[in-house]
């Protein structure tokens, strides 16, 4: 039977990002559990965006840092993850203008370089665009978005190099705890013995916690996602409308979603409200693309906690860690998150003290921060 | 160059088909006139005009010509009025149109399409594909007082069947002895007399198992089907082996030169190299000389002939030499095939040093296999399963063509590859299947079907098939 000092449960960029710092810390022998393929979770379903457009000094300071690692990220993994500054373009109505001016007063106060622009300026950065009815735009030139699959296997390639062990389509059945301290993990296949595991579980999430009795206040919500044929890049910026988003990724294919309002579920189909909705609403605001045809078409979850910020950090029981509840925002926050658990893992803090508001213990205590800017 | 390629490429007569080209009208390739028939599409009037590349791929600047001629690969696309990424092979030519190659990935488009707002249709029966297996099943559905909705994605119905001039063997029901056009034509008739609702130049491009609708596309408009019955009927796509070369222009899916030969009077090439010698390769090689095509040769992986013995002998009464054991290696040219190597292989299938054969051909047609159209079936949920024997990923089905999900049938070659006469029974089968289901008296006639099925199988040629069948037929 194998020991292991960390057990990580969750194959996508939070488990992988994890592992990822912590070999840089130089801790080795770890390994990363998925129970299907790397990335076949929330990860390979995202919609590739990256921002520090954010309303709350938590989610700003972290992605501040985040995007700061994606450039190390571009520049020092294996292979590019194809990250690209192109910037998020938020377009508002006249209505909007007023409560967008303050998160980017807050955004400017905490070094991120957004800014309120008009209507002619937004035709500077996206010509194409439709502006009618739109009054401006909240943009940050410093967001944009990565590619997810060469991400992950950016990611995988790293870990091979440092000798990180992963495992693929085992899944962990459970956690043996003794005396208040974690013992083993069994999977379907081995078993492990551990005291600490990280459940970065993504959708799986409350599923792994609840092995240990920890209950986690996490929802699922399903998001669809549209992708078009390729064409030559013409859009680098994201952009957002409402519950509608759009970019162009570095392949050629228009990427965006909506919101349908739809309640919690536990089902992945895609369904046929999304195409029709999607396509009206992305017309609307760039008509020159209605003769692109959909090639795909998908489903994933946004796991939503009850004020739209992640769980980060420890439980009550000794070694258990959390990275999950990323409210439709763990791609982006991937680097940063697997920064703060290897160092939380390696020094017991972490290095942003922001992220210690984040931890399980506020919905005990009620101090919850609310976030805003949710899109899709 | 234009005017000889067209003179050159025009078949201008056929021992069996007669050509109705209809009127001409012009339009635009890169700034030039081209003069088409109204009744082709742009990529058969480029080709017929001597025009070899399409497009150029996006990563190492390759040209690209058409491929499957059907719209079920990408290799014929263009821009079109300002569009990127048509499907050139199904587009019917309209005068003054603009058509441009594309230089990698597409422009982005200039125009704006307005789109009409979705419908909806409720339906008792739909049948996806209006081949054979599809069309035979309208017929049974409207003759018990059923009017299907059949959704075909090529201009014309009928299927491969429009094209295989070819007399048919097996049982007479089937329209043994006749020649497969007249099949077709007989067929898409007795449809329209029916009444049928068709759907020509659709696209079915989804299946949403939660609401079990279907999502069809035809010109800009959304079309949400909701059906009782599904029948699919997707037919099959040319598969492609690896070798080098095999993106030239001039690089044809054998079903590529019988549609330019047999439905638009083009020939594919002056001296072709046919690879596989399976029914396919061999029939179409024979129609190839009908056409006043050269066929250099037939090459073939497996020690032995594939087809049945008197299509080989038909060839061979021309001088046409067919290889076996024997495989292409490698296509050249520049801008289109000028020359093919083959190699001969052992009986493990690895090359032979030095066995290497130069071919002065200009065109390689590839028949070497079908793979399932079931992309729709996967998305609906029904269970699949590989049997090399039925060619690829195939729905589970029981005796009477039903799946895994009880309001989805299957029939043709979609459940397995096979040929056009069993695929017309399949059809028949699955309408009666689904119409006993509805509450209607059909035993009967699902007994007769099966029987005559278990008939046409019953040859060395169906072994295969029913091997393949005992892997993935339940109950």
């Amino acid at each position: 039977m194998e020991s292991k000092d960390v057990v990580i449960i969750g194959g996508g960029i939070t488990g992988l990002s994890t592992a990822y710092y912590l070999a840089k810390e130089g801790l080795r022998n770890i390994v990363v559990i998925e129970k299907s393929y790397l990335g076949s979770g929330s990860t390979g379903r995202c919609g590739t965006g990256i921002r520090q457009q954010f309303t709350t000094r938590e989610h700003i300071i972290l992605m501040r840092e985040s995007v700061k690692l994606w450039k190390e990220w571009e520049n020092n993994l294996p292979k590019s993850v194809h990250f690209r500054q192109g910037g998020y373009l938020w377009l508002l109505k006249e209505s909007e203008m007023d409560a967008y001016r303050e998160y980017v007063r807050l955004q400017n106060i905490l070094g991120v370089n957004s800014r309120i622009i008009g209507k002619d300026d937004v035709k500077l950065i996206v010509p194409d665009i439709n502006t009618e009815g739109i009054a401006g735009a909240s943009w940050c030139p410093s967001d944009g978005n990565a590619y997810p699959f060469d991400t992950i296997d950016a990611l995988r390639i790293a870990l091979k190099r440092f000798g990180i062990l992963i495992r693929q389509f085992e899944e962990v059945k459970e956690i043996k705890v003794k005396n208040g301290i974690i013992q083993q993990v069994v999977t379907d296949k081995e078993t492990f013995n551990t005291h600490f595991v990280v459940d970065a579980a993504g959708f799986g999430a409350r599923k792994v916690a609840r092995m240990v009795g920890v209950d986690l206040p996490l929802k699922l919500y399903r998001h669809q996602i549209a992708v078009s044929e390729p064409v030559k890049v013409f859009l680098e910026p994201m952009v957002v409308k409402g519950e509608l988003y759009f970019t162009q990724t570095y392949r050629g294919r228009i990427i965006g979603g909506t919101d349908l309002n739809e309640q919690p579920t536990e089902s992945l189909s895609s369904t046929d409200e999304f195409l029709p909705q999607f396509a009206n609403e992305i017309l609307s605001v760039l008509p020159t693309i209605s003769s692109l045809n959909v090639m795909r078409q998908w489903a994933g979850f946004y796991v939503v906690t009850p004020d739209h910020h992640p769980i980060l950090g420890g439980t009550d029981l000794p070694g258990f860690l959390l990275g999950v509840g990323f409210s439709g925002h763990g791609f982006m926050l991937g680097p940063v998150v697997g920064k703060l658990l290897a160092t939380y893992i390696m020094h017991g803090t972490m290095y942003l003290p922001e992220a210690n508001n984040l931890d399980l213990r506020r919905f005990r205590s009620g101090c919850l921060i609310q976030e805003k800017a949710v899109i899709g | 160059m234009n005017k000889k390629g067209a003179g050159m490429r025009e078949i201008k007569s056929h021992p069996i088909l007669h050509f109705d080209r209809g009127g001409q009208v012009e339009f635009s390739f890169e700034g030039k006139r081209i003069t088409a028939y109204q009744s082709e599409t742009v990529a058969m009037a480029l080709y017929r005009n001597g025009i070899n590349v399409f497009s150029e791929s996006s990563k190492l600047h390759r040209p690209r010509g058409m491929f499957c001629a059907i719209g079920k690969c990408s290799s014929c696309m263009m821009r079109v009025n300002g569009v990127p990424n048509v499907r050139t092979c199904i587009l019917p030519v309209r005068s003054n149109m603009q058509v441009e190659r594309q230089h990698g990935l597409g422009e982005k488009p200039s125009g704006v399409v307005h789109f009409l707002s979705p419908v909806e249709r409720e339906e008792t029966v739909t049948i996806i594909g209006g081949g054979p297996a599809g069309l035979s099943a309208a017929i049974v559905f409207a003759e018990n007082g059923v009017k299907p909705l059949v959704i075909e994605q090529n201009p014309l119905l009928g299927g491969q069947l429009i094209k295989q001039t070819h007399k048919f063997f097996g049982s007479k029901n089937e329209g043994a002895g006749i020649r497969g056009i007249k099949i077709a034509k007989e067929m898409i008739q007795k449809v329209e007399n029916l009444g049928i609702p068709t759907l020509a130049r659709s696209s079915a491009f989804g299946f949403y198992p939660e609401t079990d609708t279907l999502g069809v596309f035809k010109e800009n408009q959304y079309i949400k089907v909701h059906s009782n019955y599904y029948l699919f009927a997707t037919g099959a796509a040319e598969r492609m082996i690896p070798f080098e070369g095999n993106d030239l222009p001039g690089v044809f899916g054998a079903g590529a030169a019988q549609t330019m030969m047999n439905i638009f009077g083009i020939k594919p090439g002056n001296r072709v190299l046919m690879v596989g010698a399976g029914n396919v390769g061999l029939i179409i090689s024979y129609q190839l000389l009908q056409a006043g095509v050269e066929v250099a040769g037939v090459v073939e992986a497996a020690p032995r002939i594939g087809g049945y013995f008197v299509h080989a002998a038909k060839l061979r009464r021309f001088g046409v030499p067919i290889l076996t054991s024997t495989t292409i290696k490698r296509a050249i040219g520049v801008a289109r095939v000028e020359k093919a190597v083959t190699v001969s292989l052992d009986d493990k299938f690895n090359e032979i040093p030095n066995s290497e054969k130069e071919w002065g051909i200009d065109t390689v047609c590839l028949s070497t296999g079908l793979i399932p159209s079931v992309t729709l079936l996967a998305q609906a949920g029904c269970k699949m399963k590989y049997s090399p024997y039925l060619s690829g990923y195939v729905p589970i089905r029981n005796k009477n063509l039903m799946t895994t999900k009880e309001n989805i049938f299957i029939a043709g070659d979609v459940s397995g590859v096979e040929e056009a006469s069993t695929a017309i029974l399949e059809g028949q089968l699955a309408a009666y299947s689904i119409l006993k289901k509805m509450g209607k008296d059909a035993a009967l006639q699902i007994d007769e079907t099966r029987s005559e099925l278990e008939k046409l199988r019953s040859g060395p040629f169906g072994t295969k098939i029913l091997k393949g069948l005992e892997e993935v037929q339940y109950e």
